[in-house]
């Protein structure tokens, strides 16, 4: 996305002669900009994992937290402004409590997703407003559909993934989750994602991290929980270790 | 009622689109999501509501112990006199600190009970592991309770909340129709409020609160006199026990009944 | 007229993914006086700067009120800082009424914030202009939160914002392993401390001319509600802090002064913003 559209990117409602939107292109360039986040689906479990960038050490550790729970069974983890991904968590709130409403049951990712996807959507109709700087990883888990993950864009646009990632080190994560055997157990699942997080860490880039992630599977009760202490004890120490093994082989070539 | 929610999801413009209004949002026809009139406001002069219960639950007994309370209720639930429904729990477990047995009217009580819930979703999603106390949902039904019968369109229910406040402070009060409030060692409704309430009362040792077997004698006592009694309930109860370590609800326990004495009965 | 095309509203991304009116909001804050917020395990304390407009005129109030378990200090455009208390008065109100109990802090800002972030997002509006600490007291415990015009919200062990608050938070910094072990007393002098440091140097650490500064201090804890503490109260901390005040730090510490941005960060392709002097929170 390195084309400019001079003259016709000011306005998420106007295309360019080549059929571009660059507002939303350009509010891409903020997902890009922020702390990579991963999703991964193992066998009866899915995990949100962040590299949670830190801006200054007088922050209490937990602060502007990039995971959310959105209904008992239902997580999500966000890349970009961290502010619209507050509001967001909160629309998401909302329609998972409407569905609850009326159908006494918790909301199907599938349907949470299409009408967050939609929300989203429709902030790049219109002149008067932008498109979120944000993009979206939703995660759940129950008896009936099993590990779901889903990704919305900045464009509105959404997909469901085995293993998806958003932020700077987006291509480099990826790159690692192709390397993951599928249909993991909770444990190994957790410690793939400590792992990936640490190695795409750019230290030299951003000094500060904390790894920061969210459970939901058979083994957290089917309730998505956020920093659960023994899974993160464990991605950490994954992630440590793996970073280390990079760091020697570095030296060796 | 979405966007009302909490006022966030504001139209994009004045009589805009609104996004959130997902299938309608691009042909900008505003619509006010209030609910319908009759159920807000009184009706003109002269108007007349239907103001009767029709299925209901009856006594809801709730005593208070040392180290916290346990809420009771027999598994009745009548439609007029005939017995309905005969085994539905009316007591409910909240959160970890908050029991709940609901009495009345079962289908406004399963209503409130639903928007409870909700409640109780949105704190587990803050993640903060701040949790509600029963104070503070009795308070707020109380407003919800005295709004309704001001409005003239009143929720039949008649509950009991129990539970821990905040310091391990066990709490027991009475919420009813009209938004009143008390609180009390022993609160109850329907009929209990005339059988169970003065059993207890008179056997409360002076200068100190039940003991935690004290208080679960005086539930077995009551709820086997007010099956005797009370023609609108059944010989299965449950009972709610919440203590600074949690709450639960057990059961159904059954009566110990005893019709021998019957045939001594004469005049009838 | 504009410093770039990319900068005039708060709908418009720039190439780079920035919200150029945002972070001019963001320089509001640097304008407002110095206002620094730190707790230990059972108060939260605030303190501000203030300075008199003029030599016939009290200063602005930089210490709001919302509750008794709540208050915050400002830094930035005053008015708009009272559109925000006004919402936290009649949130923390409402709750109140309703649940007949304290408001949680946590909740509180996360509301505000989120109230905050519509206005980063249309075109009618511009974000506020204002920072806030927040220092509140609830069930679990004293905090301090730190809120910005990018609608972005921070827990914090200690804080401080405002114009030359560098300084102020360098020595939060170098301290803050010894906050939560403080007693009372001893947080509101490392408060006062902080705060003179990011006077300016020629009248730093109560030189005669520091006097036409005023400090105001408001504290909120367990079994205290929020309270401003009275010019009598106030001359016991000044001792406390007196004796604490260490050599003034080097003027390399201050990087309020704007400096070029993205100095850093350029694209290695395509065209890129023009340069602009701001910073913020989110660009590194």
């Amino acid at each position: 996305m390195s084309t400019i559209g001079t003259g016709y990117d000011l306005s998420a409602s106007q295309f360019s002669p080549d059929g571009r939107v660059f507002q939303i292109d350009y509010a891409s360039k903020a997902v890009e900009k922020s702390g990579t986040v991963i999703g991964l689906r193992g066998k009866d479990c899915v995990i949100l994992a962040v590299e949670k960038i830190i801006s200054s050490k007088l922050h209490e550790e937990d602060a502007a937290g990039r995971i959310f729970t959105i209904e008992k069974n239902i997580g999500m983890a966000i890349a970009g402004l961290v502010a619209d991904g507050n509001y967001v968590a909160d629309i998401a709130r909302q329609e998972a409590a409407n569905f609850r409403q009326q159908f006494e049951h918790a909301i199907p990712l599938k349907h949470l997703c299409e009408r967050v996807a939609g929300y989203i959507h429709a902030y790049t109709l219109y002149s008067a407003v932008r498109p979120f700087g944000l993009s979206v990883i939703f995660a759940s888990w129950d008896e009936v559909e099993g590990p779901q993950l889903y990704k919305i864009e900045p464009s509105g646009s959404s997909f469901g993934y085995y293993a998806c990632a958003s932020g700077k080190a987006k291509q480099q994560a990826k790159t690692e989750m192709e390397k993951l055997k599928p249909n993991m157990e909770t444990e190994e699942l957790v410690k793939s994602a400590g792992e990936i997080i640490y190695k795409v860490h750019d230290d030299l880039k951003d000094k500060d991290f904390r790894f920061e992630m969210g459970l939901v599977g058979r083994d957290t009760n089917g309730l998505h929980r956020i920093n659960p202490a023994e899974y993160t004890e464990i991605a950490r120490n994954a992630g440590d270790a793996a970073r280390k093994d990079d760091d020697s082989d570095n030296e060796t070539h | 009622m979405l966007n009302n929610y909490n006022g966030l999801a504001q139209p994009f413009w004045q009589n805009g689109p609104a996004p959130g209004q997902f299938y309608h949002f691009t042909g900008g026809q505003q619509q006010i999501q209030n609910l319908p009139r009759e159920l807000t406001t009184a009706g003109p002069y002269g108007t007349q509501r239907n103001t009767a219960r029709i299925t209901t639950g009856s006594s809801v007994l709730g005593i208070r112990f040392d180290g916290g309370v346990m809420i009771a209720a027999d598994t009745m639930v009548s439609y007029g006199s005939l017995s309905r429904y005969q085994s539905i729990d009316r007591v409910f477990k909240i959160n970890e600190k908050i029991l709940l047995g609901g009495g009345d009217d079962f289908a406004d009580i399963q209503s409130i009970k639903r928007t409870i819930d909700q409640k109780m979703i949105a704190d587990q999603c803050r993640a903060d592991e701040i949790e509600m106390k029963p104070t503070e949902l009795a308070m707020w039904l109380t407003r919800v309770l005295y709004n309704r019968r001001t409005r003239m369109n009143p929720l039949f229910i008649d509950v009991v909340v129990g539970g821990v406040n905040a310091e391990g402070k066990p709490f027991l009060g009475n919420v009813d129709l009209r938004g009143r409030f008390y609180e009390d060692f022993v609160v109850a409704t329907g009929f209990a409020r005339h059988l169970a309430i003065p059993l207890v009362r008179e056997s409360k040792p002076a200068g100190r609160e039940f003991t935690a077997e004290e208080a679960s004698n005086l539930i077995r006592k009551c709820m086997e006199v007010l099956y005797y009694r009370d023609t609108r309930n059944t010989s299965k109860y449950t009972v709610g026990v919440c203590t600074p370590s949690g709450s639960v609800v057990e059961g159904p326990y059954k009566v110990d009944e005893n019709w021998s004495f019957a045939s001594t009965i004469k005049g009838y | 007229m504009f410093r770039n095309q990319y900068d005039s509203d708060v709908t418009v991304w720039s190439p780079q993914g920035r919200l150029h009116q945002v972070e001019y909001a963001m320089e509001a804050v640097k304008l407002g006086t110095t206002t620094v917020g730190l707790k230990n395990r059972s108060i939260a304390v605030l303190v501000a700067l203030s300075k008199p407009t003029s030599e016939v005129s009290v200063s602005q109030r930089k210490v709001i009120p919302i509750d008794d378990h709540l208050g915050i200090s400002i830094a930035g455009i005053t008015a708009d800082a009272r559109v925000l208390s006004r919402y936290l008065r009649s949130e923390c109100l409402n709750y109140k009424h309703t649940y007949e109990s304290t408001y949680p802090v946590s909740r509180l800002i996360t509301n505000l914030g989120n109230k905050m972030q519509t206005t980063t997002q249309r075109y009618d509006r511009r974000p506020y202009g204002v920072g806030l600490l927040v220092a509140g007291y609830d069930e679990k415990g004293p905090h301090i939160y730190q809120v910005m015009p990018s609608a972005n919200f921070y827990d914090c062990k200690a804080y401080s914002i405002g114009s030359r608050s560098q300084s102020a938070r360098t020595y939060l910094e170098s301290n803050l392993a010894s906050f939560a072990d403080s007693s009372n007393d001893e947080i509101i002098a490392h408060g006062i401390v902080a705060i003179k440091r990011s006077l300016p140097t020629d009248e730093n650490q109560g030189k005669e001319n520091a006097a036409q500064y005023d400090i105001t201090v408001a504290i909120v804890g367990k079994g205290q509600p929020f309270k401003i503490l009275s010019k009598e109260e106030m001359k016991k901390y000044e001792e406390l802090a007196s004796k604490k005040i260490l050599p003034a730090p080097s003027p390399a510490d201050d990087d309020d002064q704007p400096r070029p941005s993205g100095s850093g960060e350029q694209p290695d392709e395509g065209p890129r913003d023009p340069q602009v002097a701001v910073a913020t929170e989110e660009r590194r």
